[in-house]
């Protein structure tokens, strides 16, 4: 019997939006819970570690966006193909965590000031961000290897926020246009997009 | 056999975690340890501009100290045994690098005063809820996953190596995580390592 899946979290892309993408893709059932804000007091304390996302795998309960993200790749077969392709898969998703970290960094900064300077130094950091990847991208449409990995999906994910700002962002990066358009085309990713609901972040 | 050469600084910083589990994973290696000024020529030559990197049979390159740590931890069998075993030492590791970055900006934090407060601050609501969690997710046989070691209890050793010394008596009658700690430190290869490696001040 297939295995059954259960995923917890606001009504927000943020820490939850990768994992959805992969079951998208992967084209695997699961049960998108979305709780309102006022629920989650009364779900904390049940939580491994106060926090969401959840996923539970029958009845097996598992927190951590990152751990939750990588368990669904790969059981999915969307992790990488041998140990060396998972390394390098895990290279592209955490460099897309880094980047997250530093738009949530000056998004979310209380000082005027510091957040001025953040938002700053973030056009040459995406700039870098993209010079690098689209260095390091293979040739046909993916990041890694010869297939979809949840590092395209992580890349295009991270790219949301990017593309509010410039739409255009990806028009001298030919190789990650290319990733872009692989995991647009998707037809699990696509239908995603298609119904997903609208959230601010 | 694949020859691995890691290269950082000379540092345990982002690449100590990985260190151990070679060391642990009785795995040789190269140990590359540069100096600051030698940096900016070999910066554009990472993936990412950045170290620590693994570079294998002198061809593939990977930067990211937590997928290079997870690729040496998967090679030294300390991954985990199971798909779900592996998703919790995933989640163990994450959240202790939660409780790191926190203890990073209080440790980097220049000025005197607001370090201060931010001492007083990680000390008493940061670390002791961690700790408490913790404690229980550690079982009484001094293993966070299943009954062997896993590199959830390696990362667990290294973070509480940096912590304890700026909070000597963090582990103080924490019954499971002592014994978490001991079973890392008396790991063979690991002994050897900590008895060998470089003394560095972070």
């Amino acid at each position: 019997m297939a295995p059954q899946y259960k995923l917890t979290y606001f009504n927000l892309r943020a820490r939850g939006e990768l994992t959805r993408f992969i079951f998208a893709a992967a084209g695997v059932q699961y049960d998108d819970n979305r709780i309102e804000f006022s629920e989650w007091p009364a779900l904390k304390e049940k939580t491994p570690m106060g926090q969401m996302p959840l996923l539970e795998a029958d009845g097996k309960v598992v927190c951590q966006s990152g751990a939750i993200a990588r368990y669904m790749a790969r059981e999915t077969g969307l992790g990488g193909k041998s140990s060396w392709e998972e390394a390098q898969v895990d290279m592209f998703v955490c460099g897309v965590d880094d980047l997250i970290t530093k738009l949530c960094d000056a998004h979310f900064a209380s000082d005027e000031a510091v957040k001025e300077e953040r938002t700053k130094a973030l056009g040459p950091y995406v700039s870098k961000f993209l010079d690098n990847y689209e260095k390091l991208c293979g040739p046909e449409g993916h990041l890694v290897g010869t297939s979809l990995t949840y590092a395209d999906l992580a890349f295009f994910v991270g790219m949301h926020d990017i593309w509010q700002h410039r739409a255009d962002a990806l028009e001298k990066y030919p190789k990650l246009a290319k990733v872009a358009e692989t995991v647009r085309d998707n037809e699990g990713v696509a239908a995603y997009i298609a119904e997903r609901p609208e959230t601010n972040i | 056999m694949p020859t691995y050469k890691l290269t950082y600084f000379n540092v345990r910083g982002r690449g100590e975690l990985i260190r151990l589990l070679f060391a642990a994973g009785g795995i040789p290696y190269e140990d590359v340890r540069i100096e600051w000024d030698k940096w900016p020529e070999l910066k554009s030559k990472t993936p990412m501009g950045q170290v620590p990197t693994l570079e294998v049979d002198g061809q593939l390159m990977i930067c990211q100290s937590m997928a290079i740590a997870r690729f040496v931890a998967r090679e030294a069998g300390l991954l985990g045994k199971t798909s779900v075993d592996q998703a919790r030492a995933d989640m163990l590791l994450d959240g202790g690098m939660d409780l790191g970055k926190l203890f990073t900006e209080m440790v980097m934090e220049k000025d005197a005063s607001k370090k201060a407060e931010k001492k007083k601050e990680f000390g008493e609501k940061s670390l002791p809820p961690f700790l408490a969690l913790y404690e229980g997710f550690a079982g009484g046989n001094g293993y966070f996953v299943g009954d062997s070691l896993t590199w959830a209890d390696i990362a667990f050793f290294n973070m509480m190596d940096f912590i304890t010394a700026e909070y000597p008596s963090a582990l103080d009658g924490y019954c499971n995580l002592n014994k978490v700690v001991d079973n890392v430190k008396t790991n063979p290869g690991v002994a050897k390592w900590l008895k060998e490696r470089p003394v560095t001040d972070h």
